[in-house]
C-alpha cells in the first residue's frame, strides 16, 4: 500500500518533477511494473479460473454454443492482456464483452424473430402445437359422469379401477373396462382388486415417470372406439373422453374422426383443411422476408404515416433542444460562485430525476386535466380556465414536450455542469479581456466547446426520444385520435407506438414477427440519421 | 485529502469487482449439489415440486391453500412466485413454450382465448365439483366444451350509493338522475370515463340495457365473433351517451378519471356512482357509508355489466400435471380455500356455498346481485382488438367532439375492417 | 465618520463607493438568479407535492383532487415496515452501486482508448457504440429471458433471478453514451501530460490509472451518478430477471403496488417513492463537490 501511494504521488507529480538520474527512473518503473503486473496477473488468474470452470460446466451440460462463445472470449482475453500489442483493446475488451453478450443478443434475437411468424397463434413449436391440439380436442363425452378412480398395476401394465353406477370395474389400455365383482370398494373407491396390485395415489404423484404413464393411459369403455375411453387428470377422478382429432406424424396431417376432414400442416405453421378452415393452434415457422414485405405494403396505415413521421422528428428534436438548453442555462447560471447555497439549489433542481419516471407521466396526466376542478395546472396558472391540454392536437403536442422537459432537463443539467468544468478558463478570460460581452463569450466560446463534448449525447438523446414509447403511452396514449382514418392512431403517436398498433402488441393478437421487422426498419432509419449527424460532429471537433 | 479519497474509492471498486467474481465462483458448487432424494418409506402424499404464479394481493390466500396442501403432501415443494398481475399474461405466453414457465398461474378468464390459440393452457377436469361453482364462472373458463382452469372468484361492477344522501336506487336511469338531483350535490352521478381515453368497461351495463352486447351470443351464452353493437340498439346507446355527455346534460364527462370519479364520490359530491368492489375501501376510508345496488336500465332492457372471472390456469408444458391437477381440484376447490382467497382479496367467491356464506355482508350481496345480472366478458381473442375503437368512440361522443351516430357508425365499420 | 475630516476619509469614501458598486453589481448579476432558482424549484418540485400529499394521507387517490394535504399522518410510512420495502431498498442499492461502479470503470477505460490511441476503426467503433444503444428494445423481455435461461444452465450465478445477472445485463449497456460523454471530457485533458509521463518511463496503464483518471473526476462522478439513477429506477429488465420477491429492486416492487390501477395502493407507493428519492438526492449532494469544485484549475489546464 505505501509503495503504491508513493509511486502514485511520484507519477502524478504534484510538484514539477526534479531532474532525475537514470537509476531512479529505472527503480520507479520496476516498482510500477511490479504492482501493476501483479494485479494484472492476479485478475487474469481469477478470470481464467472462472472461465475454465464455466467452459467445463458448458461441456458437461452439452451447451455447445455457449461453450464456443466462452472459449473464444477466454482466448481473446488472454491474448489481449498478455501480448504487448493491441493496447486499445486492453481498455475496450471488458465493455465490449458485456455489450456483445447482452446487447447484441437482443438485436440478433429480434432479427431472428423478424424472420418468423412468432405471435398469437404461432407461439409454440410444432410438437407443442400438436400436443395442445390433441389435448384440446380430446373431449368429455357429453353427459359423461365422473367416477372415483384407482390406479392399478398388473406386471408392467397399468390399469384403472373405477366405480361406475355402484359397480367396480377394471381395465387397461388393451383391455376394455369389465366388471370386477370381487373387488373391495370402500366409500365408493376401489381399494383392492384380485389379480391387480393397487398403486397408492401418493406413489403415482411421487414418481414423475409413472405420473406421465397415468396421464397418457386411456382405458377403452368398450371395444367400440367411438364409445370413448376413460382418462384421469389427477389420479382420483376419471371420466369418459373421446378424441376428435388423430395425428399422423409421417403425413403431417390431423384428421377429425367425426367429420372425416383432413387438416394438413402448411408452411405458414398451421393445420389447414381443403376448404380453408384451420385448427386454432399454430406454431412458429420461418417466413423469410415476408414481414418486411408486409411492413411496406400494408396501406391501412399509409394515410397517417406522413403526419406521424413528421411528428416523430419534431417531438424528438424539440424534446432534445428544449431540455438541453434549459439544463445548460441552469448549469451556467448556478456555476457562479457568488450564488450562495448552490449545493442545495442544485440538489433541488434534480428532484424530477429522483422520482420514478412512470409515476411522473401519470402525475402530469392528472395535473393537466382540462377541468380546473381536477387539473391543478389550469386552476393555479391559468385562472381556472378550461384548457384542454391533452385533448387538443396542438396543445397535446406542447404538453408532451413540456412534460418531457421536466423529465429530462436534470440530465442535461448534470451533464453540462460536469462538462463546464473541462472548459479552459483562460480562453474565456482572454475573450473577456478582449472586450467580449458575456453573451458573445457564451455564443462563440462556451457553447461551441460544450457542444464538442455533448454532441454525441444530443444525438443519443434524439434517438432515445425518437423511440420514447413509454412517455407517449402513459401521457396521451397517442391521442387525440385522428378522425379521418380507421387506424387507431392519434396526433401524438410516434413511429414506435405505431408499430405497437400495427403489430397488435397493444391489442389481443400480437404479431411479434411483424413488430420485430418494423422495429428493425426504425432502427435502420434512426441509425443512419445518427451516423450522419455523428459525422457532422466530427467536423465540429476538427474545427476546434 | 481528495486524492486519498479518490484512490480509496478506486481500491474499493477493485475489491468489489473481485468479490463479485469470487462469489460467482463459489455459488455453482453449492447449488449443483443435488438434494438427497427421499427413497425410504412409501410416501403418503406426493413428491415433487410446483411453481405457482400469483400476484401480491392474493399471495397470502394461495399460501394458505399451499399450507393446507403441504399438511398431507409435505414432500411437495411449492414455490409461489409473486408477479405483477398485468405481466402474467404476456410472460405466461412467452415462458410456457420454453418449458420454464410455472405449473399453475392465477389469471383472468378473458385471457383464455389467447391461451387456447397459443396452446399454453391444459384442460382441467373438475368432475362432479363443477356443479358447486356458479355457472357463470365455469362457463367463463370453458372453451369448446372443455374447462381450462379453476375459477375461484367473480368481479363485477354495480351502482354504489351514498346512503347519507339517497335512500334507494331506482330501476331506471331517468329516475336515478331525478333522485340524484334531489340530493342537491355537485353532481347527481359520477362515473369513471378514464379521462379522454374512454372506458367502455364501466359503461357496459348501461350499454347492454339498450340490447347492444359487444359480441353476439350463442344460445349457450358463449360469444361468436360477430359484433353485436350495430343496428338501432347500438345507435340508441350512442345517442344516449351524447345526450348525457358534456354538450348535453353533463352526467358523463371525459374529465373524470378513475381517481377523480372516486374522489368526487368519496367527498360526497355525488350520491351515485358505478364502481367495483375494489373502490369500496376508498369510499369507506373517507367515511362514506355506502350501499350497493344493481345498475339501472337506461334503454329498457336489464343492465348486464361485464362479469370478470378470476381463476387458476394449468400450463400445458408442466412437468407435474398430476400434482398440479390434484392441488387445484382437491385442495383449492374447497370451501375453506375459496373463503381464504375471498378474505385476502374481496372478490366475490365463485363457489356457491362460499358466496352464500359471505353474502350476509350487504355490500357483497349487492355486487353478487349485479354479477348475477351480468354476462361474462368475452374471452375470444378478438376482444383485445375491440377496446381501442370502442373506448375512443365513447370518449368522443361523451366529450361532444363527434356526432353520436357518425362516431358509432365509424367505430362499427372500423371494427368490421379490423376483425375481417 | 461624518464629523471627522481626517485625510483617510477620501479613502473611506472610495471604499464605500466600491462597496456600493459591488452591491449594485450583485443586484444586477446575482440577485435575479435567486428569483429564477425559486421558479425552477417550484417547477421541479410542484408535481411531487402530489406524491408527498398522497404519502401523508391514509388511503385515497393520487390525482383525484386539487385540494392537497387534507389529512396528515405517518400511517403509510409505518406501513412500509410490514412490506419488503427495506429489503428491496437494499437490493436496489447493491445493484445500482455495482452497476454505477462497473459503468464508470468500463466506460472510462473505453473512453481512454478512444481518446488516446489511434487505431483503425476508431471512429466507426465510436459511432457503432452510439447506434447500438438506439435499438428499440421491444422484444428485450423475451430475448433476455431466453439468454439468461441458457446462461443459467451453465453458470447458475448468471441465470434468472440473480442480482449478479441483472448487473451484468445493465453493464451490457454501460458503453455507449457513457463512453461518448467521457470521451469528450478525456479529449479536454491536454495530451502533453501523457507525453511528459511517457518520457519519464510511465506505461499506458500507469498514465491511465494515476494521471488521467484523477483529472477527469468530475465526469466520472457524473457518469456514476447518471448510471446509479437510471439503474435505481429501471424496472422493465429487472422484473423479467428477478423472479423472486426477495430479490426484487425497489422499482420492481413499488411498480407492483400500483401497476394494477384498480388495486393501486397509492399511499404506500407515494411514501416509498419519497423515501426512495432520498438516496439519489444524498448521492448527488455528496458527489457535487467532485463534479463542480473537483480539482485545482491548474491541473486540468496543464
Amino acid at each position: 500500500m505505501s509503495t503504491q501511494q508513493s509511486f502514485a504521488a511520484a507519477v502524478a507529480g504534484d510538484s514539477p518533477p526534479p531532474p532525475r538520474r537514470a537509476r531512479e527512473s529505472h527503480a520507479r518503473s520496476w516498482n510500477g511494473l511490479g504492482v501493476g503486473f501483479l494485479a494484472k496477473l492476479g485478475l487474469m488468474a481469477v478470470i481464467n479460473a472462472l472461465g475454465l470452470a464455466a467452459v467445463w460446466s458448458a461441456f458437461v451440460n452439452g451447451a455447445w454454443v455457449l461453450l464456443g462463445a466462452m472459449v473464444v472470449l477466454l482466448v481473446l482475453a488472454d491474448w489481449i492482456y498478455f501480448t504487448r500489442r493491441h493496447v486499445p483493446l486492453k481498455y475496450l475488451f471488458p465493455g465490449l464483452t458485456f455489450l456483445a453478450v447482452f446487447q447484441l443478443f437482443t438485436i440478433g434475437y429480434t432479427g431472428y424473430v423478424a424472420l418468423t411468424n412468432y405471435g398469437t397463434g404461432h407461439n409454440v413449436s410444432q410438437e407443442q402445437a400438436v400436443d395442445a391440439l390433441l389435448s384440446q380436442n380430446e373431449k368429455k363425452v357429453p353427459d359423461s359422469p365422473s367416477f372415483p378412480l384407482t390406479i392399478v398395476r398388473q406386471g408392467d401394465a397399468l390399469g384403472f379401477a373405477v366405480v361406475q353406477g355402484g359397480a367396480a370395474k377394471v381395465g387397461a389400455a388393451d383391455q376394455p373396462l369389465e366388471l370386477a365383482a370381487d373387488a373391495t370398494v370402500v366409500d365408493s373407491v376401489v381399494t383392492a382388486v384380485p389379480g391387480w396390485e393397487v398403486v397408492p395415489k401418493g406413489q403415482v404423484l411421487s414418481d414423475a415417470v409413472l405420473a406421465d404413464e397415468v396421464l397418457a393411459l386411456r382405458v377403452p369403455l368398450t371395444d367400440e372406439a367411438q364409445d370413448g375411453s376413460i382418462r384421469t387428470g389427477d389420479a382420483t377422478i376419471g371420466a369418459v373422453y373421446r378424441s376428435v382429432l388423430t395425428y399422423d406424424a409421417t403425413a403431417q396431417t390431423m384428421t377429425n374422426t367425426e367429420t372425416g376432414v383432413v387438416y394438413r400442416a402448411t408452411d405458414e405453421g398451421r393445420f389447414v383443411a381443403d376448404d380453408g378452415t384451420a385448427l386454432p393452434v399454430g406454431w412458429k415457422v420461418f417466413v423469410g422476408l415476408e414481414n418486411f414485405g408486409t411492413a411496406f405494403t400494408d396501406d391501412t396505415y399509409s394515410g397517417p404515416l406522413v403526419k406521424i413521421v413528421l411528428w416523430t422528428f419534431v417531438f424528438a428534436l424539440a424534446s432534445v433542444v428544449v431540455s438541453f438548453f434549459f439544463g445548460l442555462v441552469l448549469a451556467l447560471l448556478y456555476n457562479d460562485p457568488r450564488v450562495r447555497g448552490r449545493a442545495v439549489l442544485r440538489t433541488l433542481f434534480i428532484l424530477p430525476y429522483a422520482f420514478p419516471a412512470f409515476l411522473s407521466a401519470l402525475l402530469w396526466r392528472g395535473m393537466l386535466n382540462a377541468n380546473p376542478d381536477y387539473g391543478i395546472v389550469n386552476q393555479l396558472f391559468f385562472f381556472g380556465a378550461r384548457i384542454e391540454w391533452l385533448d387538443d392536437p396542438t396543445l397535446a403536442k406542447i404538453s408532451l414536450v413540456m412534460v418531457n422537459l421536466w423529465l429530462s432537463y436534470p440530465y442535461w443539467f448534470l451533464v453540462c455542469t460536469g462538462a463546464l468544468q473541462s472548459l479552459p478558463d483562460d480562453v474565456q478570460e482572454a475573450a473577456r479581456i478582449d472586450g467580449a460581452g458575456p453573451w458573445r463569450t457564451f455564443r462563440s466560446i462556451t457553447l461551441p466547446l460544450l457542444l464538442v463534448s455533448t454532441a454525441p449525447l444530443l444525438i443519443a438523446s434524439f434517438a432515445f426520444n425518437f423511440n420514447n414509447f413509454t412517455l407517449i403511452y402513459m401521457l396521451t396514449g397517442g391521442g387525440p385520435r385522428f378522425t379521418d382514418t380507421s387506424a387507431t392512431l392519434g396526433h401524438t403517436d410516434i413511429l414506435i407506438s405505431m408499430v405497437y398498433q400495427i403489430s397488435g402488441v397493444s391489442g389481443g393478437r400480437a404479431d411479434y414477427g411483424l413488430a420485430s421487422a418494423l422495429s428493425l426498419i426504425i432502427f435502420v432509419v434512426i441509425g443512419v440519421i445518427s451516423a450522419l449527424m455523428f459525422r457532422r460532429t466530427r467536423q465540429l471537433e476538427e474545427v476546434n | 485529502m481528495r486524492k486519498t479519497l479518490f484512490r480509496s474509492a478506486a481500491v474499493l471498486a477493485a475489491v468489489t469487482m473481485l468479490a463479485a467474481c469470487s462469489s460467482g465462483g463459489d455459488t455453482p458448487a453449492a447449488t449443483t449439489a443435488p438434494a438427497a432424494p427421499e427413497t425410504s418409506a412409501a410416501p403418503a402424499g406426493a413428491t415433487g415440486s410446483l411453481t405457482i404464479w400469483v400476484d401480491e394481493n392474493r399471495k397470502p390466500a394461495v399460501q394458505a391453500a399451499v399450507d393446507i396442501y403441504n399438511e398431507t403432501n409435505p414432500d411437495v415443494d411449492v414455490e409461489l412466485v409473486v408477479k405483477n398481475f398485468e405481466d402474467i399474461r404476456a410472460d405466461f405466453l412467452a415462458q410456457v413454450p420454453t418449458g420454464e414457465g410455472p405449473d399453475i398461474t392465477i389469471g383472468a378468464h378473458d385471457w383464455l382465448g389467447s391461451f387456447i390459440v397459443n396452446g399454453v393452457a391444459e384442460p382441467v377436469d373438475l368432475g362432479e365439483k363443477a356443479s358447486q361453482f356458479e355457472s357463470v364462472a365455469t362457463q367463463a373458463f370453458t372453451y369448446d366444451g372443455q374447462m381450462y382452469g379453476l375459477p375461484y372468484a367473480l368481479e363485477s361492477i354495480a351502482v354504489v350509493r351514498n346512503t347519507a344522501l339517497v335512500d334507494s336506487t331506482p330501476a331506471t336511469w331517468d329516475e336515478l338522475i331525478a333522485k340524484g338531483k334531489e340530493a342537491k350535490t355537485k353532481y347527481p352521478f359520477v362515473i369513471n370515463t378514464n379521462g379522454t381515453t374512454g372506458d367502455a368497461y364501466t359503461y357496459y351495463g348501461l350499454q347492454t340495457s339498450f340490447g347492444a352486447p359487444v359480441f353476439q351470443q350463442n344460445a349457450d351464452g358463449s360469444y361468436t365473433n360477430e359484433i353485436g353493437m350495430g343496428g338501432d340498439a347500438g345507435l340508441a346507446f350512442a345517442k344516449f351517451l351524447g345526450e348525457n355527455g358534456m354538450k348535453g346534460e353533463g352526467h358523463f364527462s371525459t374529465d373524470w378519471t378513475y381517481d377523480v370519479a372516486n374522489q368526487e364520490f368519496a367527498d360526497g359530491n355525488a350520491p351515485y356512482t358505478i364502481a367495483g368492489p375494489w373502490a369500496i375501501a376508498t369510499f369507506t376510508g373517507a367515511g362514506v357509508d355506502v350501499a350497493v345496488d344493481p345498475i339501472p336500465s337506461a334503454g329498457g332492457k336489464p343492465a348486464a355489466p361485464f362479469v370478470g372471472v378470476q381463476g387458476f390456469y394449468l400450463s400445458s408444458q408442466s412437468d407435474s400435471k398430476l400434482i398440479a391437477n390434484d392441488f387445484l381440484v382437491n385442495y383449492v376447490a374447497t370451501p375453506d380455500v375459496i373463503k381464504a382467497l375471498y378474505d385476502a382479496d374481496p372478490r366475490l367467491p365463485a363457489m356457491t356455498s362460499v358466496a352464500e356464506q359471505v353474502a350476509s355482508d350487504p355490500i357483497v350481496a349487492g355486487f353478487l346481485a349485479s354479477a348475477k345480472q351480468g354476462a361474462p366478458m368475452p374471452s375470444i381473442p378478438e376482444m383485445g382488438d375491440v377496446w381501442e375503437f370502442w373506448n375512443a368512440a365513447e370518449s368522443s361522443i361523451i366529450s361532444g367532439s363527434a356526432e353520436p351516430e357518425a362516431a358509432w357508425t365509424k367505430m362499427l365499420a372500423d371494427l368490421e375492417a379490423k376483425l375481417g | 465618520m461624518r464629523t471627522t475630516h481626517a485625510p483617510g476619509s477620501v479613502m473611506a469614501r472610495n471604499a464605500r463607493a466600491r462597496v456600493r458598486g459591488r452591491r449594485r453589481r450583485w443586484f444586477a448579476e446575482v440577485s435575479w438568479k435567486y428569483v429564477v432558482a425559486a421558479v425552477v424549484v417550484v417547477y421541479a418540485a410542484f408535481p411531487l407535492v402530489y406524491v408527498l400529499s398522497a404519502s401523508l394521507a391514509a388511503g385515497g387517490t393520487l390525482t383525484g383532487s386539487t385540494s392537497l394535504f387534507r389529512s396528515v399522518s405517518a400511517e403509510n410510512y409505518q406501513a412500509l415496515d410490514a412490506t419488503r420495502f427495506w429489503q428491496w431498498a437494499g437490493n436496489s442499492l447493491v445493484v445500482a452501486t455495482a452497476t454505477a461502479i462497473g459503468s464508470v470503470l468500463m466506460g472510462a477505460a473505453a473512453a481512454y482508448a478512444f481518446s488516446r490511441f489511434r487505431f483503425s476503426g476508431r471512429r466507426t467503433g465510436l459511432t457503432t457504440l452510439l447506434i447500438i444503444q438506439m435499438f428499440p428494445q421491444m422484444l428485450a423481455f423475451v430475448a433476455i429471458f431466453l439468454l439468461l435461461l441458457s446462461l443459467g444452465e451453465v453458470i447458475p450465478v448468471l441465470g434468472l433471478n440473480s442480482k449478479l445477472a441483472l448487473i451484468a445485463v445493465y453493464l451490457g449497456g454501460a458503453l455507449g453514451s457513457n463512453t461518448l460523454l467521457m470521451y469528450g471530457f478525456f479529449n479536454s485533458v491536454p495530451r502533453e501530460l501523457d507525453e511528459a509521463a511517457k518520457i519519464d518511463g510511465a506505461s499506458h496503464s500507469q498514465i491511465y490509472w494515476t494521471i488521467i483518471l484523477r483529472l477527469v473526476t468530475p465526469i466520472l462522478a457524473v457518469v456514476g451518478l447518471l448510471s446509479f439513477i437510471s439503474t435505481f429506477g429501471e424496472f422493465i429488465l429487472a422484473r423479467v430477471i428477478l423472479t423472486s420477491e426477495s430479490n426484487w429492486t425497489l422499482a420492481v416492487g413499488m411498480y407492483g403496488w400500483v401497476s394494477d390501477q384498480l388495486n393501486a395502493n397509492w399511499g404506500l407507493f407515494a411514501a416509498g417513492a419519497v423515501l426512495a428519492a432520498l438516496p439519489v438526492l444524498m448521492l448527488f449532494l455528496f458527489l457535487q463537490k467532485y463534479i463542480v469544485g473537483g480539482l485545482t484549475a491548474g491541473s486540468v489546464k496543464g
